[in-house]
Formats: structure tokens, sequence, C-alpha cells
């Protein structure tokens, strides 16, 4: 503590100390009631304690300012919430989950406070994943050079996170307005920072780090929190670079009610961290300085106690959500299309390859709203746009503010689209998520999170990004160029998830997800990029509304559907069955998984009897699993022969063209399970 | 000599045993034990000769009772007063912040005028940084009772011997 910062025990007014007093008070006497109601069977059975960073997180509530700032805070942090503005009775229903719950109406897990209208972030379970939105988010600030901090708050186990480490490096890197607030109190659960990284002070792994500040504090002593956080946002304010403050805390009680920290504190411990009760010296400072008086204090004790009694019982009276609204908020309602309600169209100009129809779709849809962004790892080059030049000219055209690259850091590209698109709902991110699709999987962890924020903020927060992929293979890529993972990605409720196989419905499908809100996971077949069997006219104007599948070719005796390589393998395969078998085959392109369409492979499966869907990816647990259980579940009186299904084999894709051929399927394979079926 | 203060906190054990050592070895009516949590400006500046003890807590922070004299302390001008450190650390244990605060305490003091005395060697000890280190000294005297308990009565006697020299 130095004289000459700005808070001082002797010089601080004396209605800041009150006000700061009454939140401690405040805080404290939730933070040891919560657990009585996980006792009495009422609820808040995830609870963390925050007794021991009373001062750090007085001082990041009292820093944040609602107005221009955004607030990560994570699951500790229940004196954070309340000193940037939550009420007692906003705390106690988060706790509960009950449907006045402002985070989410008691969907997401207790003791994740938020107020997302505020800015006041509903972040994950996920330790520490939301660095990589707060990152987002002030990329964004940078961007529309909006004043206001973005202010990240988390454990200091959770550093230990690689996510951590990548946002931390972006900040540093786009020099970003991020305030790092770690909260240290020495364990992660049961673990002690010692298993967790060679520095007892953790922020100082970072000091490498160009363009970064880095700055201790007593997170225990509210003076101390209170002058290094002002100091932080002063330096990000004039240097326009990010800080981290590791504030040093103590855990009075356990990690959360689900923990025994006596199994592995011992007494000296636990009573040398209650000697250092933040609450009490500051207390003991406001009686020493006369600042206060013990009856004065005694007074604002007893009042914070009856504003307890008052929120605890509008918390009892509260109502709980209602199990019919379990469906709401999964996705936003997406564009519809108004002229091309159907998704098809009788243009007749000359063919586009789907490479360009992609490259002029992205164009046009960044001409049409300025609100649009795209980056990935290599897209934005003068002369190259990505590995396959998808994006060529994008970045010439609409410069380095809206197109540029990102570095080798999947999760930091999907988790910065994330937290980008808490700015404003008008933003329209475009995400290459990997190189290639084979790539995407450790931007797992965001991608996850992603489709989990609109269902948990209740509809208050939608991501609206398109991630687009380069998938599949044929093109002798091996294992790590020739996935195709939409049978896991399909998996996850709060994502619409399409696969185009033509030009034209490439470029549909995505000014369709360029002009909603949501989350959209873009698949393209990167081996149809330049074939002329995918090129077709595009209406320049053309949209593909979501869940509407595209009969390529009408059929009577058998019906294949399908998607992205394979669409073009069925369509080969029908022609030679109607050539030389003189049977004839509808084939559909699904053209988007989620949403299905399921009324269209009903009425087609009722029509012809007999069903083969055809995938590029893997037979067991592909995405026809789900096609297949759902026609022998919905129109299994309808059906003349089993529903059978191709795709590759129960292996990784070989790099030898020989052993690619025997995984993937193929015309001939196609051909031999339509003509066994038609047998029946 | 004129009596000497060991400033320090009641509570504590380890930190009284050295005040207790160190009072024995200048004899009793030399010195006046104060406890930190309770001293007050005037008592404190009664002395011209003060000893104030100090442990690290945690990854090297002021124990509260220290800390929460020092908005006082901050106030206060120590021209002309003589002070001796002695801080409690664990150089094994906690390498990383050895000594802190007696560093911490050790600049606060300077700040306000005060004329610090006691500096040891740094020899002998072993650890990775430290806030009180100046050069190749120690700003007072360095105890680990974890790693060299039995170093404690030739340390403080070696020390009172020095400082019986510096206060005068």
């Amino acid at each position: 503590m130095k004289k000459d910062r700005k808070y001082n025990i002797k010089t601080t007014d004396k209605k800041t100390l009150e006000k700061w007093f009454r939140l401690m008070t405040l805080g404290r006497l939730l933070d040891e009631r919560a657990p009585n109601y996980l006792k009495q069977a009422i609820g808040w059975s995830y609870h963390a304690p925050y007794a021991g960073h009373d001062g750090i997180q007085l001082a990041i509530g009292q820093v944040f300012d609602r107005e221009t700032d955004h607030l990560f805070p994570y699951y500790r942090d229940m004196l954070t919430t309340l000193s940037a503005g939550l009420t007692a009775e906003e705390i106690i229903y988060n706790g509960i989950s009950k449907d006045l719950d402002v985070a989410g109406g008691g969907r997401h897990m207790s003791n994740h406070f938020a107020k997302p209208e505020w800015n006041i972030h509903n972040v994950s379970s996920s330790t520490g994943n939301h660095t990589l939105h707060a990152v987002g988010v002030g990329r964004a600030l940078k961007k529309y050079k909006t004043p206001g901090i973005s202010i990240c708050s988390q454990g200091e186990s959770s550093v230990s996170e690689g996510y951590v480490y990548e946002a931390i490096n972006g900040a540093s890197n786009e020099k970003l307005p991020v305030l790092f607030v770690i909260q240290d109190n020495g364990y992660g659960i049961s673990v002690p920072k010692k298993d967790q990284t060679a520095r007892r002070k953790v922020a100082d792994n970072f000091a490498g780090f160009k363009n970064l500040r880095i700055i201790h504090c007593n997170g225990k002593d509210v003076f101390d929190s209170m002058n290094s956080l002002v100091e932080a946002r002063k330096h990000i304010e004039e240097k326009e670079e990010p800080v981290i403050v590791q504030a040093n805390c103590v855990r009075i009680h356990s990690h959360s009610n689900s923990d025994a920290h006596e199994l592995y504190r011992d007494d000296f411990e636990l009573n040398y961290v209650r000697e250092y009760d933040p609450l009490a010296k500051f207390r003991r400072l406001l009686l020493r300085y006369e600042r206060f008086t013990d009856e004065e204090l005694t007074v604002i004790e007893e009042e914070m106690k009856q504003v307890v009694k008052i929120a605890h019982k509008a918390g009892m009276a509260a109502p709980d959500p209602s199990p019919d609204s379990i469906h709401d908020y999964v996705l936003p309602e997406p564009y519809v299309p108004e002229k091309y309600t159907d998704g098809t169209h009788q243009f007749e100009g000359n063919p586009m390859k789907l490479i360009q129809a992609l490259n002029e779709t992205l164009k046009a849809e960044f001409r049409h709203n300025p609100d649009t962004y795209i980056w990935g790892q290599d897209v934005a080059h003068k002369e190259k746009g990505g590995i396959f030049n998808v994006t060529k000219g994008m970045q010439k055209e609409f410069g380095k503010e809206r197109v540029f690259n990102a570095p080798i850091a999947e999760d930091y590209i999907v988790g910065t689209a994330n937290g980008m698109s808490r700015f404003n709902d008008k933003i329209r991110i475009v995400a290459e998520g990997a190189e290639f699709a084979d790539y995407f999987w450790p931007a797992m962890e965001a991608f996850v999170e992603t489709t989990h924020e609109y269902w948990r903020t209740k509809g208050q927060f939608s991501p609206n990004i398109t991630i687009r992929l380069a998938s599949g293979g044929y093109i002798g890529g091996g294992l790590y160029h020739s996935q195709t993972i939409e049978g896991t990605i399909a998996t996850f409720p709060g994502v619409r998830v399409v696969y185009p196989s033509f030009a034209d419905d490439a470029a549909g499908l995505l000014r369709t997800c360029l002009r909603s809100r949501g989350l959209n996971f873009y698949m393209e077949p990167k081996a149809l990029y330049n074939a002329p069997k995918a090129a077709t006219p595009v209406p320049d104007d053309f949209e593909v509304p979501f869940g509407k599948a595209r009969i390529r070719r009408e059929g009577e005796d058998l019906s294949m559907i399908t998607y992205g390589n394979t669409s073009h393998l069925c369509l080969e395969a029908a022609q030679k069955i109607s050539e030389e078998d003189g049977a004839s085959v509808e084939v559909m392109d699904l053209r988007s998984l989620i949403p299905l369409d399921k009324e269209a492979i009903l009425a087609s499966v009722k029509k012809t009897g007999k069903v083969l869907i055809v995938h590029e990816d893997k037979v067991f647990s592909g995405f026809g699993a789900e096609l297949a259980a759902l026609i022998t579940d919905e129109a299994f009186e309808y059906l003349d022969g089993p529903v059978k299904r191709v795709g590759s084999t129960f292996t990784p894709v070989g790099f030898n063209r020989i052993l690619e051929a025997a995984i993937l399927p193929d015309t001939e394979k196609i051909l031999t399970a339509a003509r066994d079926l038609l047998q029946y | 000599m004129q009596k000497i203060a060991i400033v320090y906190s009641f509570n504590t054990m380890k930190t009284s045993k050295i005040a207790k050592r160190i009072s024995d070895a200048f004899g009793k009516n030399a010195v006046e034990m104060v406890n930190v949590e309770d001293v007050t400006p005037k008592q404190f500046l009664k002395f011209d000769n003060l000893i104030c003890g100090t442990a690290t807590w945690f990854d090297g922070e002021l124990p509260n009772h220290w800390d929460e004299f020092v908005p006082e302390l901050e106030d206060m001008d120590l021209s002309g007063k003589k002070v001796a450190l002695f801080g409690l650390g664990d150089q094994k244990g906690y390498p990383e912040n050895f000594l802190d605060g007696m560093g911490i305490l050790g600049d606060i003091l300077e700040a306000q005028g005060a004329t610090m005395v006691g500096f040891t060697s740094t020899e002998g000890y072993t650890f990775e940084s430290s806030g009180a280190e100046r050069g190749d000294q120690f700003i007072g005297l360095g105890i680990d009772f974890e790693t060299q308990g039995s170093k404690n009565k030739e340390r403080v006697n070696g020390w009172v011997e020095k400082l019986k020299l510096e206060f005068q």
C-alpha cells in the first residue's frame, strides 16, 4: 500500500467506505447462507464460496462500468457481481435456479452469476474458457473504437488450460483492451498450485509476452485491490494493451460444497488463512483509523441481514422454470428467404464453380453488411485467400480490419468469434475454423461452448457465427486432410449444420447463414471446389432456406438420401441403374443436416419404399445412423426392404490411393448396395 | 545507548521467539517489547532505535498486523530514527519470495526517512529471489526456522553485537 495511490484508509471518503462495507457484508452473508439451501434441499447444489477473495472481488465490481465494459466473472465471483450491481434477490434467484434468474432462468448451474443485459456475461463451467470470449469482445471494442475494457476473472489454476495461453497471447499480439484478473487462492479444488506450474505466481509465466503488463496485488486487501485495478485500467486505456492482475487471495472454505478441505489442509493452514479474513481486516481498519464506530458498523450489519431476509423470501416465492420451456432458445429463428422459398431456381446462366460461388457470395455479403468479419489461418493475403483461395481478394476489397489471419490456434479462432459477437447483435462472423476440418478438434471446446450460449442465456445472447471448414476426402489427403466431421458436430444442439454439394446451393446456404442469427456449421466438400460436376448457374441473389432438402433426380423405385461429395456419386449411380437396370432412383441432397427436412425424407420413403442412405463419413455412428433410425421409426410401414447405408469403413482414411479407394464410398459401392436393395 | 523498541506481533510464535532471543542478547533493560497490533504512532515515535520483526505471508506479503499499521507509518517522519529489521522466511519452501515481508517493510521505512541498520550478508542462504536483497546484503537479518533453524542462535547473537555498534 503506497500512500500516493488513490484509495487509502485515511483518505477515502466515508461514503465510499460505507458502500464497500455494505457490499462486503452483504456478500459474506449470502456466501455463508448459500450452503443452507442445499442442506434444506432447496437448491444451490453448487456453491463455490468466495470468502478470502473479498478485496479483489469488490474491486472488480467497482471498476466495472456497465455502460462501456464487458465483465466475464467465474463461478466464485459472487461478490464481484454484487459489487457490479446485481441485487441480493438476483444472486438468490440464480443460486436456487429460479425462472427470474437474470443469468438465464435457472438453466445454468448455480453460482454462475451473470446479467447479460449489462454485459456481465454468462460463462461456462469449463474453467477459464471465457478468456477467449473476453479477448474476442476486446477485439470488437478496439475495432469499433469504443471506450471500455473487457474484464476477465478466473482462478489461478485455470491458467493451466491451453486456451488461456492462447487468449493471453492473442490479447498481447492484437494489443487488446483486456484486463485479466487471476484470483490466486492457492488451490484448484484440492490440487495445490505447485502441481499446476513451477512458478508460485503464475502470471509471471507471461513475463516474456510483449504488449502486456503484469501487476501483483493483495486480493485480500480492499485498498491494494482497488488501487491495482484502477492502475491496470488506466494502463489499458492509455497504453492500449492488456494487463494481467494477479491477486493473492485465501480460500477460507472448501472449494465448493462437494469438497471437504479438511482432508487435505491441516489446522495450521486453516488457521493461517482465517487469520487473514479480508472482511475482518477491513472492519479492523475502519475502527483503528476511526473512520467508523463499532456501533455504526453494527447498524450496517443488521441492515444487511434484513436485506438478505427479504431477498430470501423473494427467492422462495419466485416461480421455477417450466418444463415446457426446454425447447425454447435452442437456436434463434433463422433468416427466411422470401424469393427462393424452397431453395431452388430456374436461372440459366453460365455454370460457376463451387469455389467461385463461395468467394462471390462472401464478397457480396460483406458488401451487403459492413458488420461482417472473417478470420482464420491463412485467409488474408493480397493474392491468396486460404489454402484453397476461397477468400481470395477479400482483404484487398474489405481491408485488414475485417479480413485477417489468425494464429494457428483453432480454439482461439472459434472462441474469439464467440467473444466478438457479444459486442452487438448486428455483427456476423465467418470463422474459417481450421485449415482443414481435420484440424478443428482443438476448437471443439470453444465450439461446444458456443452451441450452449443461446439456450443457457435463455435467448439473451446469440453467437452469430458461421464456421466454415474445407471438408472430406477424395484428394489423396490421408488421415489429416480427409476427415468429414458432421457426424460428431450434429450431436450438439445449438448449431445448424449444412453441407452443400453444388455451387448454387453453396452460395444460397452461405447467404442464409450470413443473414441469420445463431451458430452455423458450414462444411465445404473441398474435392468439389473446382469440379465441373459441381458447377452450376448461380443467381446473384440466391438463397437456400435451412432445412430444405433438394431432389436432384426424381425417381419411383428407390430413394438415395445423401449430401456433400456423395451426392454426385449417387447421381452417377442412379443414371447407371436407369440405363442398365431400368429402375428409377430418386436422389435427395439434404443440404441441411440440422435442421433436417424430415418431411421431404418421409415423403420420398413413402413414394419409393426403399431407402439407401449414402454419405462420405463412416457408416458406423455416422449421421446416416440417425436418418436410418428416423425412417424406421416413422415410416416403417412404408418400407419394402431394410434401410441400407453406404459410407466409409470404420477406419481412418489411408494416404495411399489404393487404401483411400478401399475406404471411401464410390459409385460402384453405391451401385452394388442399390441393386441389392432393389431386389427386395 | 537509548532504549530500543522491538516491534512485532505478540500473537506470533516464531517471530516472538526471535524477538525474545534478541531481547535476551541485548539484555532485558536495554529493550522494550512493542506489539504492532495495537501500537500507536505516538508509542512508535517515542523510540529513536527500533527493531522491527516480520514474517512473509503467502507469496511475498506483509502479515496483516504490519499491513494494517502501514497507513500510519506512511504518515510518519522517521528522519533521525535508526531501524533494524529481522525477517522470517522459508528459503526452501518459498524460494521465489524469501524474506519479501522484510523487504516491503524496509522500503516503507526508508521512504519515510529512517536510517536502516543491521544489514547482513546473503551468503549462506539459497533462494531464487528476495525483496529483502540490497546488493549482496539483506536489509536486515534473515531467519529461516524451516531450513536453517539450528543457525538462529548464532545469527541472532552475531547480529545483535553488530547492532550494538550501529545503534550507538
